[in-house]
């Protein structure tokens, strides 16, 4: 059942926005920071999959794996990631789904991703992805901590070409 | 009789002159009826770049490699239940691969009898009653035969169902992994195999129950290459220090940040595995084999087993013994390629099909498979392994299909500088081989041997009758 809270959901909508904004400004650092440490970065490649354990996924990082791969986006040696992919996220529709037994709250939004990546390929350097985000959230003093980003893109299933930027 | 508006409009543009037209260019590039000779384009130690690059040849594989070869289509595991099915390909030749209501399981070309339809759209699916055709409801059985024509009576006494039927395709199976081939003459499944057959034992052995089971969730990535441009990557092993240092260096930035006591997760190793010294690679064998398989022996010293080795042991021992347990725990290699469809890496009970789309797309299909009996840490450690080498948001397999795409972009180009720059070479290692048998070649692992072997196969198959 939706939480409806004015005042919380706006709180909650704009760190939710300001949260793709860090990705699309390429703080990476701050981006970290708004994450937990035992937090889960996961992509499926199917709504089906409960747990990230139940199979593959396109993205199932923990948060040493989230620092590594924003590090090696910045890298000029990356040749999968140079030049650096930049995105344009349109974040719509969040809503606070419920609170858990801790006090924690799940999260969902639409969101859209516009990807660009210059390669020399024309029309196939710009990259439309989207689906429902589904963020776990837990208060931290003044603050919300990420425990964990769920991308649920609606072409999981599809085949993909080369993937750098986090959605 | 005025004639139409149509025919009026039409006149408006005049027929061509066929006699003024100089033909010299036409004639030119009128087709040939002398077979192309696709040998030339193999020399001992080097490839012509239009074998990666040229449609024609593409078009060629499909009938002289795909269609004469055994490919690996389906894990018996992914289609359990009777009326199961899965669709594959056999080179760019859609596949359904369907348990029938008596447990045996066939394959049939995904293509209506009638007008060429596809049967199947969707991967997977069940199809207890047949696979009806969505366009005029031509229903077959799962081997093929035509059970039912809707308005048969139109037809006139005309149609036998007999002589409508779609022609199985020849499959075997090989504990358990099926295959199949278009080619009516070619040698069973087990001496396609090879020595590589004991890269399959490898897998299954490992089961502490006899049995591996399919996971559900299949990872696919695409590249816009051609398909021998990955059969030439994943056993190279000179190329991960320099196409994934990005990756190395990240992860290395990462492990410094990390406190004393806490662990490096695996897939951070998975990426501190392609930074290894150059003379580690040297040490370690490659395997190849005839038709163009190989593997390499060693598994690149990444651990990503680390904690459920004793429980897993145990259950394998109780399974098969402890002399065998621990033959099979001391096989040690890295990923076997089984040219031309499948790559296979036991360790990590994980399968990629190679599916070749176009001359410049490919598809990498990736099948992760349970140890059944074996702790479930043991299939999560499979996950993790398979999506780090399947997933197109690896930061391994990122940068390997921008060097794919960037390999077709350079080979493509429309005029080369000089003869030189029409060539690939591919003789590294040419004389360093280590032991020679009759199923097998061993070398070392920097070696680009395999590449070498996967072209002797790639000539015997062109070169052949088509």
């Amino acid at each position: 059942m939706t939480v409806m809270d004015a005042g919380l959901h706006a709180e909650i909508a704009a760190f939710i926005e300001d949260e793709a904004r860090l990705l699309d400004d390429q703080d990476f650092a701050a981006w970290l920071d708004l994450f937990d440490d035992d937090c889960r970065y996961w992509v499926p490649i199917s709504r089906d999959q409960k747990a990230p354990g139940d199979g593959v996924a396109h993205f199932n990082d923990e948060k040493q794996l989230m620092a590594a791969r924003t590090h090696r986006l910045m890298n000029p040696r990356a040749f999968g990631a140079e030049p650096s992919p930049r995105t344009a996220h349109v974040v719509s529709g969040v809503r606070i789904d419920r609170v858990d037994a801790n006090g924690g709250l799940v999260v969902s939004s639409s969101q859209i991703v516009i990807e660009y990546r210059r390669r020399d390929r024309f029309e196939a350097d710009s990259r439309v992805f989207g689906g429902r985000f589904t963020h776990r959230l837990r208060r931290d003093g003044t603050n919300w901590r990420i425990t964990e980003k769920r991308v649920d893109l609606i072409n999981a299933v599809g085949s993909m070409n080369a993937l750098a930027a986090p959605f | 009789m005025e004639p139409s508006v149509e025919a009026q409009a039409r006149a408006d543009y005049p027929a061509p002159d066929s006699t003024a037209q100089d033909n010299t260019a036409l004639d030119n590039t009128a087709p040939d009826n002398t077979a192309p000779d696709y040998n030339a384009l193999v020399r001992p130690s080097a490839v012509h770049r239009s074998v990666y690059t040229d449609p024609a040849i593409f078009a060629a594989e499909m009938r002289a490699i795909f269609g004469r070869g055994w490919i690996y289509l389906a894990h018996d595991s992914e289609v359990s239940q009777a009326g199961d099915y899965v669709t594959r390909h056999i080179g760019t030749t859609g596949v359904i691969v369907t348990r029938d209501r008596d447990g045996a399981i066939h394959a049939i070309a995904n293509r209506c009898a009638h007008r060429g339809a596809t049967l199947c759209a969707f991967d997977k699916g069940s199809a207890p009653a047949g696979h009806i055709c969505p366009y005029h409801g031509w229903n077959f059985t799962a081997d093929g035969r035509l059970k039912n024509v809707p308005n048969r009576a139109n037809y006139d006494g005309v149609l036998d169902l007999a002589d409508h039927g779609i022609k199985p395709v020849r499959l075997e199976s090989y504990r358990g992994f099926l295959f199949g081939t278009l080619d009516d003459a070619i040698v069973p499944l087990v001496d396609f195999l090879g020595h590589m057959a004991t890269s399959i034992d490898d897998l299954v052995d490992r089961s502490p129950s006899g049995r591996v089971t399919c996971s559900p969730f299949v990872l696919r990535h695409h590249y816009r290459g051609n398909w021998k441009l990955s059969f030439e990557n994943l056993n190279d092993t000179i190329h991960p220090g320099f196409a994934h240092s990005a990756s190395v260096t990240s992860a290395k930035h990462v492990a410094k940040t990390l406190a004393d006591d806490q662990p490096l997760v695996a897939s951070l190793g998975m990426m501190l595995a392609n930074g290894k010294p150059l003379q580690f690679f040297q040490d370690l064998d490659m395997v190849v084999s005839p038709r163009g398989h190989s593997y390499i022996g060693g598994h690149m010293g990444a651990n990503y087993m680390p904690d459920t080795e004793s429980e897993y042991a145990l259950a394998l021992i109780a399974h098969h013994g402890e002399a065998e347990a621990a033959r099979i725990l001391g096989v040690d290699r890295h990923l076997m390629l089984l040219y031309p469809s499948s790559t296979w890496h036991a360790r990590y009970q994980t399968v990629r099909i190679v599916r070749p789309v176009r001359h410049d797309l490919t598809e990498i299909i990736g099948f992760t498979f349970r140890l059944e009996g074996a702790p479930e840490e043991t299939f999560r450690n499979a996950v993790e392994y398979c999506t780090g080498a399947n997933s197109a948001a690896s930061p391994v397999i990122a940068d390997d299909l921008e060097l794919y795409e960037r390999i077709m972009d350079g080979n493509g180009c429309g005029a080369s500088a000089n003869e030189n720059s029409e060539w690939v070479p591919i003789g590294r290692g040419l004389h360093e081989d280590r032991e020679t048998t009759p199923g097998f070649t061993r070398t070392p692992a920097t070696s680009e041997a395999f590449i070498r072997n996967q072209f002797v196969a790639w000539a015997a198959y062109m070169g052949g009758p088509a």
